[in-house]
């Protein structure tokens, strides 16, 4: 049966980096962030890619955030998706997963789905919520933490990963959404035909009047909600932090091991 | 009595998750700031599970027993339609919910269906008149951000394991009350079909006295050799962060972490790994931890008794050097 499968992409600030606040402590400074693919987002394309060519369909690659999420979607079409679809609503932040869940759901509403794929966390904000909101709000059977997908007829089988290596293994009628884990899958590379001819795809746009609403404020919510600020973390460690030459430290990481009495001499 | 706060308690095979009694510290003092200490529930859901009930009564906290053969075993729909019931005649002001694979799910599965608010992966709650304020952590841990939610209807907060300490049980016990169960067993979607266990073969890291762990930062999967011969020198094992085991460069035995080996050496060399959550729940308690990172800023320092700002690559050989000297 061919599939109707939608993905939802986010970009993310390349999170190896570090970060500033920004002065009126409601966001950090974004002026010279670069910015990629949310790392479970990666698997979740590929999981996409790969249950369409298993068994046939499309894969539409959606995402919630301003001008710049272009190149990441462009990427996605290269790797395998079919169509790309922006939620353009710009604000650089958009710290609220239940708002963000919301206009990603009257998203995937407007779309065929048989599969709707999320990662199962971003790695900025790291809420493991989206796709389990969308699921609710759309009435979707859902999973989280899914290690393996197997399309079997009408129904699809899962396995959900739990603490210490376990899974719990579950099958659930489609439409279903499912929320992929790191390591589900080994991405695959664009090929450089592919990125060419992704650099010239459209790109869908949808604005607030096509998901129903007068404008980004109108999003129906059932509380409101704010940032109070940001600020560095409380550092709550107090570890020995050793300077130096890479010589010097060596000689104390080593006077450290004999201190302890894990080697010897 | 409505209002106050109501846990969501967490088992698999009968055992309690550690993560619930930490949910029980938790919800003290949010009740008390709602004016009343003991308004507070914990809710078991399963089938033939009064025993960990009864158990959880001794935390003295009112039990609520959901007891019905369709939850037999976890599924996001057969919890949802089981404690929505509940929600709507107990009205809490916060549901609490562990950030755990199983939180992951339900929560926000609740929070969609019954259009509730939520906040997740929290380190800290805190109720301050009509709003609730929770401390979060974003981009790997570098950035601590307080939000705060204002609503009128319950919310949901998923709490981060290992955020709060656990509380022991208190004296005296608390009723388990049953509370009868409305659910169609045939409008649960996800069907379970088995508990899967990982296999154990290779070394068994959780006896290890010494583990040397590599992460992403070794760059390669040659790099493991250096890794390899440092543990060797100093009589450990090689253990791993999760994106190495991912990638095959290491068995999944290796993985040190939530959904992999938890482990308590007496040292734990952390190279090129940058201290994730999910990384830190595995290694946390062992006895000396020595980090290697080039970052500064790394999450891994919290943790860390000793912390060299450095490169893996370079300061392994050279300190097997020292040790050779
Ligand atoms: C449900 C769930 C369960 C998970 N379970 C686990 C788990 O059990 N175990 C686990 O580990 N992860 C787990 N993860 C993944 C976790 O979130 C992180 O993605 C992972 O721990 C990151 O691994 P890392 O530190 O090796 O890589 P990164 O986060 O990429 O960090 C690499 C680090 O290396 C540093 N570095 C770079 N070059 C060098 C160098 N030359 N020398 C020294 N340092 C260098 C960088 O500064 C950076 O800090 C889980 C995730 C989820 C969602
Ligand atoms: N702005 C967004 N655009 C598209 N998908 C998103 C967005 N935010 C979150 N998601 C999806 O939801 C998953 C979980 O994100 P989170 O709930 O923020 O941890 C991500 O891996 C994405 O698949």
């Amino acid at each position: 049966m061919p599939l109707n499968l939608v993905v939802c992409l986010k970009q993310i600030p390349n999170p190896d980096l570090q970060f500033q606040i920004a002065p009126d402590g409601k966001d950090i400074r974004r002026d010279a962030l670069n910015y990629k693919l949310n790392g479970a987002d990666e698997y979740a394309l590929e999981e996409a890619v790969r249950l369409k060519e298993k068994n046939g369909g499309r894969v539409v690659a959606v995402t919630l955030g301003p001008k710049r999420t272009e190149q990441m979607l462009r990427e996605a079409l290269a790797k395998g998706a079919d169509e790309a679809v922006r939620i353009a609503w710009d604000d650089p932040a958009a710290f609220d997963a239940g708002k963000n869940a919301r206009l990603l759901a009257a998203a995937v509403r407007t779309l065929p789905h048989d599969l709707v794929l999320t990662g199962v966390q971003s790695d900025d904000y790291v809420n493991s919520a989206t796709g389990g909101l969308v699921a609710g709000i759309l009435g979707l059977a859902h999973a989280s933490v899914v290690t393996r997908v197997a399309v079997q007829g009408s129904r699809v089988e899962v396995a959900c990963e739990l603490e210490g290596g376990l899974q719990r293994v579950y099958t659930l009628p489609l439409p279903a959404l499912l929320s992929i884990q790191f390591g589900a899958n080994t991405p695959r590379y664009a090929p450089l035909p592919a990125i060419m001819k992704a650099a010239r795809q459209p790109i869908k746009e949808l604005g607030p009047a096509a998901l129903g609403l007068s404008n980004w404020e109108a999003v129906p919510l059932p509380y409101a909600f704010g940032i109070r600020g940001l600020s560095p973390p409380t550092a709550k460690g107090h570890a020995e932090m050793i300077a130096g030459s890479v010589e010097e430290q060596a000689k104390r990481f080593a006077q450290v091991l004999r201190e302890k009495g894990f080697v010897r001499r | 009595m409505a209002g106050g706060v109501l846990i969501v308690a967490e088992h698999l095979e009968r055992r309690i998750a550690p993560s619930t009694l930490e949910l029980i510290a938790t919800a003290r003092p949010l009740s008390r700031a709602l004016g009343d200490e003991r308004n507070a529930r914990i809710a078991v859901l399963g089938h033939g599970v009064r025993e960990i009930a009864s158990h959880l009564a001794g935390y003295t906290l009112d039990v609520l027993l959901l007891d019905h053969p369709a939850l037999a075993e976890y599924t996001g729909d057969g919890y949802v339609q089981a404690l929505r019931g509940t929600v709507e005649s107990t009205k809490p002001r916060v549901i609490l919910v562990a950030h755990t694979s199983q939180g992951y799910d339900f929560a926000p599965a609740l929070a969609g269906t019954m259009d509730l608010p939520l906040v997740t992966n929290c380190l800290a709650v805190d109720l301050e008149g009509d709003r609730l304020v929770a401390t979060r952590r974003l981009l790997n841990e570098k950035v601590q951000a307080q939000v705060e939610i204002r609503s009128d209807r319950p919310i949901v907060v998923t709490m981060r394991p290992g955020a709060v300490k656990a509380m022991g049980p208190a004296r005296g016990m608390m009723t388990v009350t049953e509370v009868p169960v409305t659910l169609d067993p045939s409008s649960i979607r996800e069907t379970f079909v088995r508990l899967e266990r990982p296999q154990v073969q290779d070394i068994d890291l959780s006896t290890a006295d010494i583990i040397v762990s590599a992460g992403r930062g070794i760059q390669k999967k040659e790099n493991l050799a250096l890794v390899e011969e440092f543990a060797k020198a100093i009589g450990g094992v090689v253990g791993a962060s999760r994106p190495l085991t991912d990638m095959d460069w290491l068995p999944k035995t290796r993985q040190v972490g939530q959904s992999g080996k938890t482990v308590r050496p007496k040292l734990y060399v952390a190279c090129g790994i940058s201290g994730a959550m999910q990384h830190v729940a595995g290694m946390k308690d062992a006895g000396l931890i020595v980090a290697i990172n080039t970052d500064p800023t790394a999450p891994i320092f919290e943790v860390a008794h000793v912390g060299f700002i450095a490169d893996a690559l370079k300061l392994l050989p050279a300190t097997l050097k020292e040790l050779k000297a």
